[in-house]
């Protein structure tokens, strides 16, 4: 399982530090998703090598019009492994679902942003992963807290009609704010998802890196056709 | 009151947890056990507070790092993990929070997954980030103070 995380400069702790966490807490991996203007530097060989934590390099792009985040999607599509999109206002969550070169859709439901089937359509098309982030339940209070509920149960109804791709995160921007796999699979009992389905997203992080390399690898040319062993350097 | 028969007594489960946060922050049992009971009130509601119980029956904090043993009634194990998850600041301090373990009795609990400390944190000079801190550093991990916060580091980071 893996959790998708924010490191120092765009969080408080170092990815090493979260990786060390993430160790200790049962997880096998952590996707480090900072925006392109806080790039972390760490070794992520170094990092795994030590703690035993697969790090993979994503990013997400936050921008307030689709036009800036197109740019930016595009600038970085080559140089990380995941690439996600913050989302929240309609045009945000239309243009992630819409693209096929964006992986993740991370929190659809912020900042007054809303969700439904034509998105959820379009998700399972292009393979956009969409995120519930749990991050509201565990540390928002009161009626922030209540809306959050709802917004997410919505979410999931939508999206477990459509069989539409996700991913499940706690949103974590340090060591501190990270949560076991277990304790989010018995949050996410609680407010109406089952344990099942908290793991699978949580898994999901970890197939689609694995996907993303593989993709990303020299020896892949086009689906199907990869480098075999009678290639011949020219 | 006379004490109930076996049967009729309640059957308890005990968790033990790792706590964590700044090397500056106070956290005392009292404030814990509040913290506790209002996670798994806001989560559970009143009713399913109350099936769980939530009490802090042992506690420790010192330097950052601490654990508790909560006690929860058997069959709520879940409910209590989840409400415990949801305890994300105490006094003011973030706080990291993680189930280690669970017993069926506290000394069982106590020697299984409690008393792990022995680490001793020592406040070190290191270069972090091309500039001289102060860092807490314990275990392999470094909490090194900024001008105004702390940042979370391990000694993979320091130089």
């Amino acid at each position: 399982m893996y959790e998708a995380v924010h490191a120092r400069p765009d969080g408080d702790s170092t990815v090493a530090r979260v990786a060390k966490t993430a160790a200790d807490y049962g997880f096998d991996g952590v996707v480090v998703l900072n925006s392109p203007g806080t790039h972390a530097t760490y070794d992520a060989t170094t990092v795994r090598d030590e703690y035993g934590v697969d790090v993979v390099d994503g990013v997400e792009v936050r921008a307030d019009t689709k036009r800036e985040a197109s740019g930016s999607v595009g600038n970085v599509r080559s140089t990380h492994t995941v690439v996600a999109v913050a989302g929240g206002t309609p045009a945000l969550n239309r243009f992630a679902v819409e693209n096929d070169k964006v992986d993740v859709l991370t929190h659809p439901m912020a900042r007054g942003g809303d969700f439904n089937h034509v998105l959820a359509r379009a998700a399972v098309e292009n393979g956009v992963r969409i995120e519930f982030d749990l991050s509201g339940v565990l540390r928002q209070s009161g009626g922030r807290r209540v809306r959050t509920i709802q917004s997410l149960r919505k979410l999931r109804e939508i999206v477990d009609y459509y069989d539409t791709p996700y991913v499940v995160s706690a949103d974590p921007a340090s060591h501190l704010e990270m949560r076991a796999p277990r304790e989010l699979c018995a949050l996410g009992e609680q407010i109406g998802f089952s344990s099942e389905w908290i793991e699978s997203g949580l898994r999901e992080w970890g197939r689609l890196a694995e996907r993303n390399r593989r993709v990303l690898s020299e020896s892949f040319i086009e689906p199907g056709v990869e480098r075999g062993r009678y290639e011949k350097e020219r | 009151m006379k004490h109930l028969p076996k049967h009729l007594r309640p059957r308890w489960r005990y968790l033990a947890v790792g706590i964590e946060s700044w090397p500056d922050a106070k956290i005392g049992r009292r404030a814990f056990q509040r913290e506790v009971w209002y996670a798994g009130q806001n989560l559970l509601g009143d009713p399913g507070s109350a099936d769980a119980d939530l009490t802090v029956v042992r506690f420790a904090f010192e330097d950052g790092t601490g654990e508790a043993l909560v006690k929860v009634r058997h069959g709520e194990l879940e409910a209590a993990r989840a409400a415990i998850a949801c305890v994300d600041e105490i006094d003011g301090s973030p706080v990291g929070i993680f189930v280690r373990g669970i017993s069926g009795t506290i000394r069982a609990a106590e020697e299984k997954y409690l008393g792990r400390g022995g680490q001793v944190s020592e406040e070190r000079n290191v270069v972090f980030g091309n500039e001289e801190r102060v860092a807490v550093v314990r275990d392999g991990s470094a909490d090194v103070r900024l001008d105004d916060a702390f940042a979370g580091a391990t000694d993979l980071d320091l130089a």
